[in-house]
C-alpha cells in the first residue's frame, strides 16, 4: 500500500536534473525551451532543480568529454536512488559527428547506465517530453 | 583608407622587418617578419596604425616550420602578420607586453602545438583536460589518434 | 581569510560545463580564474579528415545557438577559396537567416537575464515571442536549430511567396513586443537597478582587452564587422551600430534590444527587396592552394575562421576563434571587485557560448585559502537575494 503511494508520488512529480556534458547547446535549448509556455513540461509535474541531490531523473546532453567524466560519476552518485538517466540527443547516444576526436568517450551510456534515449540532433521539445512522459509509464 | 594606402603605409613603417607584404583580396592584407621582430613590428603597428585589436593566433604545422598568423583588425582592413618557427627550436617571444589579450591564444598554441612561448604570464593548459598525457601536441600533423574499443550496452559483447 | 569557491561544471543556471574558480573575501571577488576545456571536442583535428562539404555539417554543430554563424562563415571563407560567388537571391536568403538568428538568440539572452536577475515572467515572455521566430526559421529551412541551409555555392531552399507574406507579417508582432519589453525596461525600477553598475568594463579596458560583440559595444567601442568588414549584403543594406555608454550589464541589455530593432528593419529590407534568380552555382570539388581569412559578425561578437587549403577535397588547416573566448579575459577584468552575488549576472552578460569556447571557473577566497564547495544553486539564491532587498537606485534611468 504505502509501495503504490510512493510509486504514484514519484509518477506524478518527476523532478529533473539537466546535465550537460560537452554539448553544443542546442538540445539544452530545447530542453529549456521545452519549459516555456509553449510546451509546458511543467503541466506533468516536472520541475527543473538545481542541485543533484533532490532529483530523480537525469537529463544529459552532450558527447562526453574527457575532461568531465569523473565529475559526471560524481554527480551521478550523489543523485539518490531511485534514479533514472534519460540521454537527449544523438552526441549523447553515441557522439553524433564527434565520434573518433581525441577528447571525446561516446555518448553517455559508457560512463552512466542510461534508461531512455531521446534521438534527434537536436531533439524537437515535443521529443524530449515523449520520452519522459514514456520514461515514467515504465515506472 | 584604401588597401593598397594601407600596404604603403605598413611598408615605410615597417622598412626592412617586413619581408612581404601581400594584398591577395579586398581588405586582407598579410605581411612576413621574421621571429625575431615580431614584438616590434606588433608594437609599431599598434601604435602608429591602430591595429590595437588583436583577432586570434593561428598556428599552421607545415613541413619543417610551424607558420603562426596574428591576426590584427581594425575599421577598415584585416592585417595578418606571419611568422615561420623551425620545428626543431619551436619557440617565440610573447605579445601579451604589447596586447594584453592575447594571453588566451598562446597558451592554446602552447598546448595544440608545443611551442613554447617565452614570458608568456600564466603558462598554464587551456584546453586540454587535467589527465592528458604530457608531450602529446593534438594538432600536429604527426599526432594520431586511436580510438579505442568502446562497449555498448546491450549490444553484441 | 582566503576563501576559495569552485563553481560549477555542473550547475542549474548556466546550461554549459564551465568551472569557476574565486578568490573572494568575505562577499568581494578579489580574483577569478576560469578553467576551459569541459567542452574541447576536438573538432580541428576532425575538420582535417572530413570533405568540404561534410565541414560544413562539423562546423554547424560547434554551437547550437549561433549555429547558422559558423556555418554561414565557413562557406564564405571556402567560396572565396573555390573562386566562386554565391548568386544574389541565394546570399539575400542566407543573411535573411542569419539575421533571424541573431534575433532569435538576443531573445534568448533576455529571457536568461531576466531569470538571472530574479524577474521570470519576463523569462517566460521573452522566450515566448521567441517561439514566433523559432516557427519562420522552420518555415524556412525546416529544423528550429541547426538549419542547414547553407551549402557551398549558395543555399539550399528558396523562399516562395507565402513564406515571404508570413515573415513580414510576424515582424509586426515582433515590433510591438520589443516596444512592450522596453517600456517594461524602463518603468521597472527594481529591474533597471539590479543591473546599472554591475559588470564594469571601461572603454580603455575593452579596447586593450579584445573584447568582441555587445560586451565591447556596451563601453561605448564601435566595433561591428558588419560595417568594418562589410560581407556579401552588408554593403547595401543600410543598418546602424548600436552603442551604450554605461559599461555595464544594463548598457549590454540596451545594445541588444537596439540591436534587436535593426535586425527587424533589416530583414524587411531583404524580404521587400529579394531579387529573382537561382539560389545556388554548383562547386567544384577540391579547392586550389590557397589561404583565407573569414570574418563575420555573430549575435556574441566576432566569429573568424582561418582556412588553409592544400589542393585536395579536404582542408589543410581549419582554425576556429568563436567570439566568447574573446571576451574571457574581459569577464575576469568585470569580476574583480564584484561581489559573489553578482557572479551569475555578469558571467550571463557576455552571452556565453561555452560551446563555442570551452570554459569553466572557480571561486578562491582571498585571505584563507581554503577551498568551498559553493553550489551555484546557492549562489542563484544568494544573487536573488540580493535582488529582493536591493535599493532602487531611483536615478538609474533606461538609457535608450
Amino acid at each position: 500500500m504505502l509501495n503504490r503511494l510512493v510509486r504514484w508520488s514519484r509518477i506524478k512529480s518527476p523532478w529533473i536534473l539537466h546535465l550537460n556534458s560537452g554539448a553544443c547547446n542546442a538540445c539544452d535549448i530545447e530542453i529549456v525551451a521545452a519549459l516555456t509556455p509553449r510546451f509546458d513540461l511543467e503541466r506533468f509535474g516536472v520541475l527543473l532543480k538545481a542541485t543533484p541531490r533532490h532529483a530523480d531523473v537525469i537529463i544529459c546532453t552532450g558527447p562526453v568529454t574527457r575532461q568531465i567524466k569523473d565529475r559526471i560519476l560524481r554527480i551521478y552518485e550523489q543523485v539518490p536512488d531511485p534514479k533514472f538517466v534519460v540521454a537527449v540527443g544523438a552526441c549523447a547516444m553515441s557522439g553524433c559527428v564527434y565520434r573518433g576526436a581525441y577528447n571525446i568517450l561516446g555518448g553517455i551510456d559508457q560512463v552512466i547506465p542510461v534508461d531512455a534515449y531521446v534521438p534527434g540532433c537536436p531533439s524537437r521539445p515535443d521529443a524530449i517530453m515523449d520520452g519522459v512522459v514514456k520514461l515514467l509509464g515504465k515506472l | 583608407m584604401t588597401d593598397s594606402e594601407i600596404v604603403e603605409k605598413a611598408k615605410t613603417l615597417l622598412g626592412g622587418k617586413a619581408l612581404e607584404v601581400a594584398n591577395p583580396s579586398l581588405r586582407r592584407i598579410f605581411i612576413t617578419v621574421a621571429p625575431g621582430d615580431l614584438a616590434a613590428a606588433v608594437t609599431a603597428l599598434r601604435d602608429h596604425m591602430g591595429f590595437l585589436y588583436l583577432a586570434t593566433i593561428s598556428g599552421v604545422d607545415d613541413k619543417d616550420d610551424y607558420e603562426l598568423l596574428y591576426h590584427f583588425g581594425n575599421e577598415h582592413v584585416c592585417l595578418n602578420v606571419r611568422t615561420r618557427i623551425p620545428k626543431a627550436a619551436p619557440r617565440i617571444a610573447s605579445i601579451t607586453p604589447v596586447i594584453p589579450g592575447a594571453i588566451l591564444y598562446e597558451r592554446e598554441l602552447q598546448d595544440m602545438f608545443g611551442i613554447i612561448v617565452e614570458n608568456i604570464p600564466d603558462p598554464r593548459p587551456l584546453v586540454l583536460p587535467d589527465d592528458w598525457p604530457a608531450e602529446n601536441f593534438p594538432l600536429r600533423k604527426d599526432w594520431k589518434f586511436e580510438r579505442p574499443e568502446e562497449k555498448i550496452p546491450g549490444g553484441k559483447p | 581569510m582566503k576563501v576559495t569557491i569552485p563553481i560549477g561544471p555542473q550547475h542549474p543556471a548556466l546550461k554549459e560545463p564551465i568551472s569557476l574558480r574565486m578568490t573572494v573575501d568575505g562577499e568581494v571577488i578579489k580574483d577569478a580564474d576560469l578553467r576551459l576545456g569541459y567542452n574541447h571536442r576536438g573538432l580541428e583535428k576532425l575538420a582535417e579528415e572530413k570533405t568540404w562539404i561534410q565541414n560544413i555539417y562539423l562546423t554547424e554543430r560547434i554551437c547550437g545557438i549561433c549555429s547558422h554563424s559558423h556555418a554561414t562563415c565557413f562557406v564564405q571563407g571556402v567560396e572565396k577559396l573555390m573562386e566562386i560567388e554565391a548568386p544574389r537571391r541565394g546570399q539575400y536568403i542566407r543573411y535573411l537567416v542569419s539575421e533571424l538568428e541573431r534575433v532569435h538568440s538576443h531573445l534568448l539572452w533576455l529571457g536568461v537575464a531576466g531569470h538571472e536577475a530574479g524577474f521570470d515572467s519576463f523569462f517566460m515572455y521573452t522566450w515566448r515571442d521567441r517561439e514566433i521566430v523559432m516557427d519562420l526559421l522552420e518555415i524556412v529551412s525546416g529544423n528550429r536549430v541547426h538549419y542547414a541551409i547553407n551549402t557551398l555555392g549558395g543555399v539550399r531552399r528558396d523562399v516562395d511567396e507565402a513564406q515571404r507574406a508570413k515573415i513580414l507579417g510576424s515582424l509586426d508582432t515582433l515590433r510591438k513586443r520589443t516596444e512592450y519589453y522596453l517600456m517594461i525596461g524602463a518603468n521597472e525600477p527594481s529591474f533597471v537597478g539590479r543591473l546599472s553598475r554591475v559588470g564594469y568594463l571601461s572603454k580603455e579596458d575593452a579596447v586593450a582587452l579584445c573584447a568582441v560583440g555587445p560586451t565591447a559595444r556596451a563601453s561605448g567601442v564601435a566595433r561591428d564587422v558588419r560595417k568594418d568588414d562589410p560581407y556579401a549584403v552588408y554593403g547595401e543594406v543600410p543598418f546602424e551600430v548600436c552603442t551604450a555608454d554605461s559599461c555595464d550589464v544594463l548598457g549590454r541589455t540596451v545594445v541588444r534590444v537596439k540591436e534587436l530593432l535593426q535586425s527587424y528593419n533589416i530583414i524587411e529590407f531583404l524580404m521587400k527587396n529579394l531579387p529573382e534568380g537561382p539560389i545556388a552555382v554548383k562547386a567544384p570539388r577540391k579547392a586550389k592552394p590557397n589561404e583565407v581569412v573569414s570574418r563575420y559578425e555573430a549575435p556574441r561578437g566576432e566569429n573568424i575562421h582561418y582556412i588553409k587549403s592544400n589542393g585536395t577535397d579536404k582542408p589543410e588547416r581549419l582554425k576556429v576563434r568563436a567570439p566568447t573566448l574573446a571576451n574571457y579575459a574581459a569577464t575576469v577584468k568585470m569580476l574583480k571587485n564584484g561581489f559573489i552575488a553578482d557572479i551569475p549576472l555578469i558571467f550571463a552578460a557576455i552571452d556565453p557560448c561555452i560551446c563555442c569556447a570551452e570554459r569553466t571557473v572557480e571561486v578562491v577566497d582571498a585571505r584563507s585559502g581554503e577551498e568551498r564547495t559553493l553550489r551555484f544553486s546557492e549562489l542563484r539564491r544568494i544573487a536573488r537575494g540580493r535582488f529582493e532587498k536591493v535599493s532602487q537606485k531611483r536615478n538609474a534611468a533606461w538609457p535608450f
